[in-house]
């Protein structure tokens, strides 16, 4: 009976220190881009530029005519899409640089990541396989699973919407995201984002970064009175009267 | 009550917009950022909701009457972190709004800067308020 318990004891040993739930870091807790606006980024921890898609060609004409309409609108001061007007959400991947901060919720098994513009929220399923693109309905934030490269955290997406796109961006059903999550700091989150995808002539790289904010709590968002719209000309309007928040 | 209030120096106000991101719901071209207009009156309305807030005034017209002018506001968690919350102000409450009025001449227009009852001046965190002249 002692060795019983010896070799119980043993394993038990074994496993904890096969798998310590420390084995991992936390990302745990409130981000918000970095550099915020306003402050210079550490050259450390700063995003990349994000380059252009490279498009192939039967796809790259209709993306630059888009363009040239999103730097007139981006130097009126507005946004890079049509979704918030209409108070749609980003979706994948535009939501992991969604204009309001963001939370992560980390457990072993499932990691949730919500941006506070619209409570989007996406949902990653750790040490799953990666769904093939046509068994997923297609949808916002697409189906996405993960697991850990030592200190990096890698998550594949795939499923995202037609109309849901980055930088006006086309893609196909079978568009593929993966994510590369390690901390720079113990305080600065980097993504490294590549879209691999038919429509490109190469994947599409780049990457954001986010700082750890202190005791900020996401804040509920939810559309009940979007008095804007787009008239017949293309220009956004307002009814000056809502409906009072009622929904 | 009719009075005008000339704000010359913003330099609080630049202060408190460093709090706030400089995002976007939408498009802000519908207002005229050339100009401003100062709004004097009673609160019809204060409406704490997504995509934006609300504040109705009913303001001084400069001839013993008044007119409803509707303000937009930014969202109410960017207002938040400014400094805002659902009861900053209150139906009845007088106050002096400076907007930039819409391009399409409805009553109405963005809402730049409110002085309260109590004197003390909110911003509530327009997107690159430099762009937007205080002319009135």
């Amino acid at each position: 009976m002692r060795s019983l318990s010896k070799a119980l004891l043993l394993g038990a040993c074994v496993a904890a220190f096969a798998a310590p739930a420390s084995a991992h870091p936390d990302f745990s807790g409130t981000w918000e881009r970095y550099p915020p606006p306003g402050e210079k980024a550490d050259p450390r921890f700063a995003p990349s530029v994000i380059p252009d898609p490279d498009l192939k060609p039967q796809y790259r004409a209709e993306w630059e005519e888009g363009q040239k309409t999103l730097k007139k609108r981006l130097e009126e001061g507005q946004p890079a899409g049509d979704n918030y007007v209409h108070c749609i959400p980003d979706g994948m991947p535009a939501m992991m640089m969604g204009m309001f901060p963001m939370e992560i919720f980390q457990r072993p098994e499932q990691i949730n990541i919500t941006q506070e513009a619209f409570n989007q929220t996406r949902r990653i399923y750790m040490n799953q396989k990666l769904p093939n693109w046509d068994e997923v309905d297609p949808s916002f934030y697409g189906a996405s699973v993960g697991h850990w490269e030592g200190d990096t955290l890698v998550l594949e997406t795939t499923g995202i919407k037609d109309d849901v796109r980055f930088r006006w961006t086309p893609h196909s059903d079978a568009m593929k995201i993966t994510e590369r999550l390690r901390l720079l700091a113990p305080d600065i989150l980097q993504d490294q984002i590549t879209v691999t995808d038919d429509y490109l002539e190469k994947p599409w790289t780049y990457s954001y970064s986010f700082r750890k904010m202190k005791d900020y709590k996401l804040q509920e968002y939810v559309c009940t009175d979007n008095r804007e719209y787009v008239d017949a000309q293309g220009n956004q309007r307002i009814h000056l009267e809502g409906n009072g928040g009622e929904h | 009550m009719s009075r005008r209030l000339v704000l010359g120096s913003l330099g609080l106000a630049a202060i408190c917009m460093a709090a706030v991101p400089a995002a976007a719901h939408h498009s802000f071209a519908m207002f005229d950022n050339t100009r401003s207009v100062t709004l004097h009156g009673k609160v019809n309305y204060y409406q704490w909701t997504n995509p934006h807030a609300y504040l109705q005034i009913q303001a001084d017209d400069g001839k013993g009457g008044s007119k409803a002018y509707t303000l937009e506001m930014t969202s109410p968690n960017m207002l938040h972190r400014g400094g805002w919350s659902s009861r900053t102000v209150k139906p009845g409450d007088e106050v002096t709004a400076v907007m930039s009025p819409l391009r399409d001449g409805q009553p109405g227009g963005l809402l730049l800067v409110l002085t309260l009852p109590n004197g003390k001046e909110m911003l509530p965190g327009v997107p690159n308020a430099q762009r937007y002249k205080i002319t009135s």
